[in-house]
This record gives structure tokens, sequence and C-alpha cells, in this order.
């Protein structure tokens, strides 16, 4: 009897130690810093597009390695509240710039962080875009996009979405600073 | 006189529908010659073989999720899907106990005692990031009889001799298998500066130029001594 308690015992004590062991070890902890984005600005216009882009930052403020496996932005535009325009997203890391909305698995130490470039691309569906996203202020239609993110680390894999508004003032503000909106009154 | 040069030839990314001998073929046939060595990197083996998997398809176990914390975070093992990789391939309890004798072995300053228990798999999977799009975000395992694929490569380009090496920027190269007659040992020497480069995706297949030449050379030399 004094065998199989002594084996509890020390079982129970292990158990305790690891628990203790991974819980002071923790894991990533993953941010997107929506709030703290730059500006979106215009960086290339047609008569039938115009493409913003933002930077937002990231950063792993956990205690260990972690992985981003996949990320997007996933914009919401529906037709119901705006149907002038088409809308494409992308994302990229500024370290590693690609155009095929492709995002290579990355591992981000401790501590560290980075940077993506979020770049959308508004198509007029008749007219041209310059109306297009002047109807859009007009109808004061803000666009909400997430960062949709997946992390691996110690834990299994989880998806994330950190959410940021493309607002129709600040695409009428890059419009204008791209000097291709029509100035308020 | 000929002397030993390392020549790597660049592919297309290669997939489970590729035959890694070939695609070799396909790429190289022309650059080897009878003294030559032909390498190429397992993880791309392993790839052509479909030994890939994604972390959504594993079913993680417990002693996964505990084991992997006990792995420093550069490694391969210390994901909870590089884990249950390991223990898929190996099974759980051998990998329990690798773990167990190996911290043991740490602890009077053995280091590497769970790689040697755990299996051949252990040393081999690559977790994600491992391997370059579109596999980054994929698990790669080690593949599945070496030995045959380089006699393969062998016998098919009629080369000296062929070798399936897992090399990394970290100076770590492991020959997983050879054709018979060389040295994994010599070859992992060669190769040590992977000159299989970064994304080995991209040239996954390096010819060890007048590697035969040179090795006779050697034992003549030897043998005049």
């Amino acid at each position: 009897m004094e065998i199989l308690v002594t084996i509890v015992i020390v079982a129970i004590i292990m158990a305790v130690a690891v628990w203790l062991f991974i819980a002071k070890q923790g894991d990533a902890d993953f941010e997107f810093m929506v709030n703290e984005r730059t500006e979106f600005i215009v960086i290339a216009e047609t008569e039938k597009t115009a493409t913003f882009s933002c930077e937002v930052a990231f950063v792993n403020k956990g205690s260990q390695d972690g992985t981003i496996m996949d990320a997007f932005p996933r914009h919401l535009l529906p037709y119901e509240q705006f149907d002038e325009v088409e809308v494409n997203s992308r994302m990229e890391l500024a370290t590693a710039l690609r155009t095929d909305n492709y995002f290579e698995a990355v591992i981000i130490p401790k501590g560290t962080g980075g940077t993506v470039i979020v770049t959308v691309t508004f198509t007029a569906k008749t007219g041209n875009i310059k109306d297009a996203l002047q109807n859009l202020y007009d109808l004061s239609v803000d666009m909400p996009i997430d960062i949709v993110y997946q992390i691996v680390a110690r834990t299994p894999w989880y998806i994330h979405k950190a959410r940021m508004i493309m607002t129709c003032d600040e695409i009428n503000r890059a419009m204008q600073a791209k000097g291709t909106a029509k100035r308020e009154d | 006189m000929a002397e030993l040069e390392l020549k790597p030839v660049g592919t297309r990314i290669l997939t489970d529908k590729d035959n890694i001998v070939d695609m070799i073929e396909k790429y190289a046939k022309e650059d080897i010659g009878p003294d030559d060595v032909v390498s190429v990197a397992e993880s791309v083996v392993a790839i052509t073989q479909g030994r890939v998997a994604r972390p959504e398809d594993f079913k993680v176990c417990f002693l996964a999720k505990i084991l992997c914390r006990f792995v420093p975070q550069k490694g391969s093992l210390s994901s909870v899907y590089g884990m249950q990789s390991l223990m898929d391939a190996e099974g759980k309890w051998r990998v329990l106990f690798a773990m167990i004798i190996g911290m043991f072995a740490k602890i009077v300053g053995k280091n590497g005692v769970f790689y040697e228990l755990a299996g051949s798999h252990a040393a081999l999977v690559d977790d994600v990031t491992g391997t370059m799009p579109p596999f980054d975000k994929c698990l790669v395992y080690g593949p599945l009889e070496a030995n045959r694929v380089a006699e393969e490569i062998k016998r098919r380009l009629g080369c000296y001799g062929a070798a399936v090496a897992d090399v990394n920027d970290l100076k770590r190269a492991l020959v997983v298998g050879a054709s018979t007659g060389l040295d994994p040992k010599k070859l992992a020497h060669i190769l040590i500066d992977n000159p299989f480069g970064n994304a080995s995706q991209r040239t996954p297949i390096v010819i060890i130029k007048n590697y035969a030449a040179v090795e006779r050379r050697t034992e003549n030399l030897l043998s005049m001594e």
C-alpha cells in the first residue's frame, strides 16, 4: 500500500512540475497593431481602377518563437451597401515583397515583429473610378478589412482576425492627395 | 588535373507528381559524367514521394503537446505537429522512452541521445517554413528507401555514385542514403557548406564533379607512400 501511495505522490509531483514548466515557458502571442497602421495612400490609378496601400506592424509579444503560417486581408464591402466597385485585396511582408497574394510562412522570434503591406484595389463596375469613389464618399461608406492570420507555435494552430476600417474619409483624402478627387466645399 | 567541383543544378519546383530520377535525368543528365557523384536534397526526394502533411491534417495527442515543450524551439520537433509526426512515424512510446533517456543523458552531459533513440525520422522531419512555397505550410518527412533511390539514380545516369543528403546552413550535413561504394561521411564533409543553397527546392541537385578521379588519385598517392 505504501508503495502505491508513493507512486501516486511521485506521479502528482511530476505532473505539477511539468505543468509549471509549461506555464512558465509560455507561448507565442501575436498582435497585428491595426490601430497604429499607416494611412492608406494611392499607389496606382487608371481610369477604371485605384489601388491603395498601407502598412500594418505586427509583433510576437509572447515568450516563444511562433510561425505565421498564412495571413491575408478579408475586405467586406457587400453590394447591398455599395455596388459601384469591385474590390480586391492582398497582403505581403514588407521584407518579402510579392504580388501573387501568397503569404510565405515565416518564423517570428519572440519579442520581434515585422510589417505587412495591405494593398486594396477598387475597380469601377461602370464609369470611372474617380466618380465611383466620390459616390462611396458621398454615401459615407466605410469598408472593414479583417487581417486574418494563422499561427502555429508550441500549441496547435489557430486563426485570429484583427479588424481595421478603411474609411471613406481616408479614401477621399488619398484621392485628393493624388489630385483626383473632388474637394469638399 | 581533375579537381572536385560542386555544381548545383536548378529545376522547377518538384511535387509528388514527379519522379526524382526522371527529373535528375531531365535537368542534369548532360552535366553528369562517369566520375561524378550526384547528390540530391532529401526534402525534395521526400516531396516527390508525397511525404508531406499539413498541420491541419494531424490529430494531435496529449503526449505530443507535452513532449514538444522539452525540445529547444529552433528544432522541428518543438511544434506539436513536428512531435506528432515523429510519433506517427516511430511510435509514441518509443518517442517518450527516447525523451526520458535523452533527458537523463543530457543531465550527465551527453547530447543527441534523444535523436539516436527516437528513430531516423527525428532528425529528418522539416517543420512548416522548412521548405519553399508551396510546401512552406507543410511538414516534410524524411524520404523512404533513400539507398534504393541513390542506386536508381546511379543506374539510370551512369555516374560513379549517388546520394540523398540533408544539408543546411548551420554546417550540418547528413547523407541519408547512398549508392554502394560511397563513404557517407566523406560525402557529408564535401557537402558541408550547403551547395544546395537556402532554397534547396530550386537547386535540389548538386553534382560532385570528378569525385572518382580525385579518389583514384588520392589512393595512388597513398599507395606510393
